[in-house]
């Protein structure tokens, strides 16, 4: 994941550059294919959301009835099927809402809404933790009702992130970019970590797995590949053949 | 009807939803601020850093297939990694497998939803049904190697690394980013928002001053906070744990509305 910071900056450089280039209102048959057509046009954001929240609340309806299937990390999915086993969603519902207001307020400002804070952190999971709170079971439980309970949600942050959009930055006199060099750089190097967190985690779990963890790193690292999937392997092979004992 | 029958069905809808609203988001990324876009940061960083190259953003999402069938198989979670690279980087191998011209493949929302569709209805399908036929010992590392793992990246890496950002960004971002932090850790559970929201709040200012616009940010910013720590009953474990009674207006309040302290 190395060269991954390295490729932040050309992004960012295109982006800058491309608002410049073109004016805001772009007619038909300009060099780009799409460009002024409905698929880069404002009010199609909406529906992408939709289509995009619709999928992940139903996949949270499926880990509900199945066990499998949240488009969310392990440690985030773990919040909800706490209050799965225990009946309290408080936390759950905390932490989803914190991640899908913050990201709804910097969404239209920076250009780009995170769509790992949003929707599966919080479409995903801080929804139906509020859903589950109060006792509405029946979107989560049936597949035909968790369809459109994620596109109308989705729907609506769509439209939300529009109307700030056209109050900040569409404004006349905006010339702030609300920190969006900032978060890019964080973001970017946040993904980095998992790798020797992963290759940690796996010395902790036994020392067959930690070994074949840090020589799956190793190799991966070698090839010029992202460490992470190098760790992950490594330790899964070795848990193959020297299984984890333990409670 | 048969569960495994039902998964599959279910995956394949759930699949090529997000994989067109996802790959259209994300080839509307290359066109922000213009347009506005959905992804992250990162997935447009490492989408630029495979150079237009079909194999690496193959191989790019590949090594993260492994990461998320591994999760999917030990704890039932897909890992964000579906969203946020392998779909995005796997449709964009497939859109310029003939074509090289990345303004009409990558950067083309219509082409990377409908190929973007077409990978996330495999790939949804194939984690959540084979994630059964995987041996248990597997699973078991798969759960105690990549959970605490992601538990850890979560807090207090990531809260670091944004902090760490936002500290570095000026002196007023990174006060707006400490004090919101802290503040959000207490309420949310998790400092990200609050250094997310402190990183928006303090560059607003640096750029605009005290404006319509910076007023209502920081308006609605106290009310979520207000609201939260509402909700998960913190005000009354503030009490508590500061040895004052607390008022019985007060807990009778979070009886009646059930947000009283939960963990």
């Amino acid at each position: 994941m190395a060269h991954a910071e390295s490729g932040a900056t050309p992004g960012a450089a295109t982006a800058a550059s491309g608002a410049q280039r073109t004016p805001a209102t772009t007619p038909d048959g300009a060099k780009a294919p799409g460009e002024g057509s409905f698929w880069l046009s404002e009010w199609a954001f909406p529906l992408f959301v939709a289509t995009l929240a619709a999928g992940i609340f139903t996949g949270t309806h499926l880990y509900y009835v199945y066990r499998t299937g949240t488009f969310s990390d392990v440690a985030v999915t773990a919040l909800l099927k706490g209050g799965m086993e225990n009946g309290s969603y408080g936390a759950a519902a905390a932490f989803g809402a914190g991640f899908l207001f913050a990201r709804v307020i910097e969404g239209p400002m920076v250009g780009i809404l995170d769509i790992g804070g949003s929707l599966q952190t919080g479409v995903g999971i801080g929804i139906p933790a509020m859903l589950l709170a109060g006792g509405v079971t029946a979107p989560l439980e049936h597949f035909w009702l968790a369809l459109p309970t994620g596109a109308a949600v989705g729907f609506a942050i769509g439209c939300v992130i529009l109307l700030i959009r056209r109050a900040t930055v569409n404004s006349s006199q905006n010339t702030s970019t609300f920190g969006a060099d900032v978060m890019m750089g964080a973001g970017n190097s946040a993904g980095r970590y998992l790798g020797p967190l992963v290759i940690i985690a796996a010395a902790t779990a036994s020392i067959p797995v930690g070994l074949g963890s840090t020589l799956g790193a190793l190799l991966f690292y070698w090839w010029k590949k992202p460490l992470t999937g190098g760790a992950i392997l490594g330790a899964m092979l070795f848990g193959l053949f020297f299984p984890l004992t333990g409670k | 009807m048969n569960e495994t029958l039902t998964i599959l069905l279910e995956s394949m809808v759930i699949g090529a939803l997000i994989g067109f609203g996802a790959s259209a988001g994300v080839a509307r990324m290359f066109h922000a601020p213009k347009v506005q876009g959905m992804g992250a940061f990162r997935t447009l960083g490492e989408l630029n850093a495979c150079e237009n190259d079909p194999v690496a953003h193959f191989s790019f999402g590949f090594g993260f297939f492994f990461n998320a069938w591994a999760s999917a198989v030990g704890t039932g979670a897909l890992t964000s990694d579906v969203d946020h690279r392998i779909v995005p980087h796997w449709a964009a191998a497939l859109s310029m497998t003939r074509n090289r011209n990345l303004a009409e493949t990558l950067h083309n929302p219509r082409r990377m939803a409908f190929f973007g569709a077409g990978v996330g209805l495999v790939l949804v399908s194939v984690l959540n049904t084979t994630a059964a036929s995987i041996p248990h010992s597997l699973q078991k590392v798969a759960a105690e190697v990549l959970g605490p793992a992601s538990e850890w990246l979560i807090n207090p890496v990531m809260p670091i690394v944004f902090w760490m950002a936002a500290v570095d960004a000026g002196r007023r971002t990174g006060g707006w980013g400490s004090a919101l932090g802290g503040l959000a850790h207490v309420v949310m559970g998790n400092a990200v928002p609050g250094i997310v929201l402190g990183i928006v709040v303090g560059k607003a200012l640096d750029d605009l001053g005290r404006t319509r616009v910076t007023r209502v940010l920081v308006g609605a910013v106290v009310a979520l906070f207000a609201v939260s720590a509402l909700l998960r009953g913190v005000d009354i474990q503030l009490l508590q744990q500061m040895k004052v009674d607390v008022p019985h207006w007060l807990s009778r309040f979070h009886d009646a509305t059930g947000t009283t302290p939960t963990d």
